[in-house]
């Protein structure tokens, strides 16, 4: 696994991309990204999975907006969440910065919006891709992961759906006045 | 003033009283009386004109009054304000009679003078001219044709003693000239596209001008004292001139009636385009042959009724045309504009050119193929960066009518295939269509002959440059690879020993085209299980394959192949007949067992019941199949048999359909597979971004589409159309100039 997150140009480079001076460097390997995502985006676009999308937010295609609309038999169904996705320049030897952007009530996403996913840290894979991301989120949406939760409220709350359910609705009302919240759900338990 | 009281009336009256004379040369007769009258009454004015004259000159202002007009023209302006106003028609028609009757008397004496039948024939009026006399056109022995020229020199005298000449003859004069030219070129003209006229013309008009001396004749004996008018031989040179002008104006008129025949007939018509060129410099009407010939195109050509390849071959002789009537390209580019949008909206257009291009065009645009070899290797690159167009001093404006849009007149090109091409405003559009064509080609012959496509390929890439022509090339080489693995590998299975109880198989048998499939269009899909034997041996041929370009396998599409083969039965046999490989796949299950129902055959091959139903047709027709009952099919062994039972004209060639079916998925299906990814990417930045102007999805899309041999770049009005159509089928909103996904989940 570690392998396939050496990026070939960096590392065969090394020194010598030093010498030539970074700017050339950079700028093949920008290409070569921008192709790679390209090439994603393509693939995204062509598979048609429901549920999710994602698409660069403006002429920049290293910043792309993504949706996802929670799965069906969840606490999420019917509700639509924004992200953003952030491309390094090391991209894919780096995994991509991804964030919620529409509050979302979940054990492993925090207030601001960060996600805790093992596949955008420790475990993402240079063969991972948008789509796959965007999938994993999806199902983790669905099957959280109590072990290590960022929001612990919400990870408290967790096994209650009902309640559950309620937080997360209201949390789609009230819009990003998360702390407010995390306060009133403290004494809601 | 005497002059008001008595001579005008009685020059009136003059002109009047004989209203009853319907004889010509007693009109003329009548005419000449009144002015001879005329200027006998106006004699004594005249010479008291005359002698009042001296006396201005020594400088008694007071006697003419003030004001800059000299006495003399005070009395003559006088005169004529009296006697021709208001102006009468009966005068203008006596005396254009008049001198259209000395003109046709002038141009017969002239024409029997030099022998010239040309111009006896058309002053005349009667086409016999033998019982009748060419000029005055009554029989001979009544002939005044020289009555007719005197009384000309005697009028002429007259008008010009009392100044009147320019006035009363100016009118009938111009008139008849035009008359004249009109009928000229109507008579030589119209219709006649292959010889110049402009030389003719000439000749005409010295002999024209000859007869306007005659009527001119006397203002040069009367102004004769230099620098009192200017003379008789300037004034000729005015009506020349005026003469040019009017018939260059004539002649355009005719030919912008006339273009769209003239381009239609374009080689044979070139003498008629460089005489329309030079009369079109001279007059001001490339406006209205703009908009003529736009809507000549508009109302012969562009409607469902035409072909696609007589557009084009229309299209192809505007452009020599046009090239050759104006230089700058503007003409060309406008009036070609109708058609341009027009082709793009044709389905075949592009296939109709591609074919064109590549010499094998049924109908029309053969000459394509011909451009082609020429092949000027100004490749379209090199005609873009060529900026300005080099010579500084060459430099011209465009001409006012020149459209005002992007880059000016190094856009414009006068390349027939450059400016095809550039319909659609891509090259790869035509590269992609070419190699369709290409494929159906090499598919359609099956043997590894290219040498043709070869050439073809090499022409192109002159035009288009080597790496859109990549594909192809690879497409080519494939071929040629083809068959040398292929004779590898059959040699390679000759030498292998044969297994025990194989049947022995003539050397051969199975041959292949091995395509990269990356490069190559894509194939049509069709599913068909090949029978047990064909299996194995591709099979066989799969492994060598592999054993030979390692990393490489096969993937075989046996509906794209042929077989040919012998029948045998147990009377005769049919042989060397070759057929699809369904066809043979279906025969070669009835080897196995003599009968068969359809939807068995249809689950032993896997291919819908009603292709192999098709497919059956022509076993039946051969008569080695029948239908026994409904559905169940079963050989004929012997010929007897099939003949009692074979009812002639009940089996007919049903499979014909299909047999030259395009191999490669067509462009309607290509733009809609197309169609389908654009939406996809629509759909998603719709999703993420909420809403966008067209303009941003516009560029969006061009940003991000990776555009391939089957993506290709989508304009905005194209796109604006599709937009809309999904709007109408409510899956788009538009509203406040922005699209948005309508919502629903």
């Amino acid at each position: 696994m570690a392998s396939q997150n050496l990026d070939p140009a960096a590392s065969a480079g090394g020194a010598a991309a030093a010498m030539k001076g970074s700017e050339a460097g950079g700028n093949t390997t920008k290409g070569s990204v921008t192709k790679r995502l390209q090439q994603e985006l393509m693939t995204l676009m062509m598979a048609g999975d429901k549920g999710i999308s994602a698409f660069p937010e403006s002429d920049n295609l290293f910043k792309w907006v993504g949706t996802i609309d929670g799965a069906c038999d969840t606490v999420y169904e019917g509700l639509r969440y924004k992200l953003s996705l952030d491309f390094p320049a090391g991209y894919p030897y780096q995994a991509p910065r991804v964030r919620f952007l529409s509050p979302c009530f979940h054990p492993n996403v925090d207030e601001h919006g960060f996600i805790c996913l093992d596949i955008l840290k420790d475990k993402w894979s240079a063969l991972l891709d948008v789509r796959a991301v965007l999938l994993s989120i999806q199902s983790l949406l669905g099957e959280p992961n109590n072990e290590s939760p960022l929001n612990a409220a919400a990870a408290a709350l967790w096994p209650n759906q009902e309640a559950h359910t309620k937080f997360t609705f209201v949390l789609c009302d009230w819009n990003s006045k998360i702390p407010n919240l995390f306060l009133y759900s403290n004494s809601f338990r | 003033m005497r002059l008001s009281s008595s001579v005008v009336p009685e020059f009136w009256c003059g002109l009047k009283q004989v209203e009853n004379e319907v004889d010509e040369r007693g009109r003329v007769w009548v005419l000449l009386t009144t002015f001879r009258t005329l200027l006998e009454r106006l004699e004594p004015f005249l010479v008291g004109l005359e002698r009042l004259g001296p006396w201005q000159d020594e400088g008694q202002a007071d006697v003419c009054g003030p004001g800059p007009l000299g006495l003399q023209e005070r009395a003559f302006t006088i005169i004529r304000g009296l006697l021709l106003f208001p102006p009468s028609q009966l005068l203008q028609d006596r005396v254009l009679d008049f001198y259209s009757r000395t003109f046709s008397v002038y141009i017969a004496r002239k024409g029997h003078a030099h022998g010239d039948g040309e111009a006896r024939a058309q002053g005349s009026e009667d086409p016999e001219g033998t019982n009748a006399c060419g000029g005055c056109g009554v029989p001979i022995d009544e002939c005044w044709c020289q009555e007719a020229l005197k009384n000309l020199q005697e009028l002429g005298h007259i008008l010009s003693r009392v100044e009147l000449l320019e006035w009363v003859s100016c009118d009938a004069v111009t008139s008849i000239l035009h008359r004249l030219i009109e009928q000229w070129l109507e008579q030589h003209c119209r219709g006649e596209y292959e010889r110049s006229f402009l030389d003719d013309f000439q000749q005409w008009l010295e002999l024209v001008v000859g007869w306007l001396g005659q009527v001119f004749y006397n203002q040069e004996v009367h102004d004769g004292p230099p620098g009192h008018a200017a003379p008789a031989s300037s004034v000729l040179k005015q009506w020349r001139c005026h003469m040019h002008q009017f018939f260059c104006r004539i002649y355009v008129n005719m030919r912008i009636d006339e273009l769209f025949s003239i381009i239609r007939d374009f080689p044979e018509s070139k003498a008629a385009i460089e005489d329309l060129k030079f009369c079109l410099e001279r007059t001001n009407q490339r406006q209205q042959l703009l908009t003529s010939l736009k809507s000549t195109f508009e109302n012969r050509l562009l409607h469902p009724g035409v072909h696609t390849s007589d557009i084009l071959t229309v299209y192809i002789s505007a452009i020599k045309t046009l090239r050759e009537l104006d230089p700058s390209m503007v003409l060309l580019q406008v009036a070609c504009q109708p058609i341009r949008k027009y082709l793009r909206t044709r389905e075949d257009t592009v296939r109709q050119i591609v074919d064109g291009l590549t010499g094998d065009a049924v109908t029309g645009c053969t000459d394509l193929a011909s451009e082609l070899s020429r092949g000027d290797p100004v490749t379209l690159e090199m005609q873009d960066s060529d900026e300005e167009g080099g010579d500084p001093e060459g430099w011209t404006p465009d001409p006012t009518d020149a459209l005002a849009d992007k880059s000016g007149s190094k856009r414009r090109s006068s390349d027939i295939i450059s400016l095809l091409v550039s319909i659609y405003g891509s090259k790869e559009i035509f590269i992609n269509e070419y190699r369709t064509v290409l494929a159906d080609r090499l598919l359609y012959q099956l043997n590894y002959n290219t040498a043709r496509e070869i050439r073809n390929v090499e022409l192109l890439k002159l035009r288009f440059g080597e790496s859109h022509m990549h594909y192809c090339e690879v497409m080519l080489k494939d071929m040629a690879d083809s068959r040398r693995i292929n004779s590898n590998i059959c040699e390679e299975e000759e030498e292998e020993p044969r297994q025990e109880g194989a049947e022995p198989r003539p050397p051969q048998w199975l041959s292949a085209i091995i395509l990269s499939s990356e490069f190559w269009p894509q194939l049509k899909e069709e599913k068909m299980e090949m029978p047990a034997v064909v299996r194995r041996a591709t099979d066989d041929y799969t492994r060598r394959y592999e054993k030979l370009k390692a990393m490489r396998t096969l993937s075989w599409k046996p509906h794209l192949g042929s077989v040919t083969l012998d029948v045998e039965l147990e009377d005769r046999t049919i042989s060397n007949v070759t057929v699809s490989p369904l066809h043979a796949a279906i025969i070669l299950h009835f080897q196995d067992k003599s009968s068969w129902t359809l939807e068995e055959l249809s689950a032993a091959l896997s291919v819908p019941k009603e292709a192999v139903h098709r497919k059956l047709a022509l076993w039946q027709q051969h008569g080695v199949l029948r239908e026994e009952s409904a559905g169940r099919y079963t050989v004929l062994e012997t010929a007897s048999s099939c003949k009692d039972k074979m009812e002639r004209g009940a089996v007919m060639m049903i499979d014909s359909d299909d047999e030259h079916d395009s191999n490669t998925t067509t462009q309607t299906q290509q733009r809609e597979e197309k169609m389908q990814l654009f939406w996809a990417y629509i759909q998603a930045m719709l999703t993420n971004l909420d809403s966008m102007t067209l303009e941003r999805i516009h560029s969006m899309l061009r940003m991000f589409v990776v555009s391939g041999p089957t993506v290709t770049e989508m304009d905005a009005a194209e796109l604006e159309a599709f937009l809309q159509r999904k709007v109408r089928e409510q899956q788009l909103i538009h509203s406040a100039g922005v699209y948005r996904l309508p919502k629903t989940a």
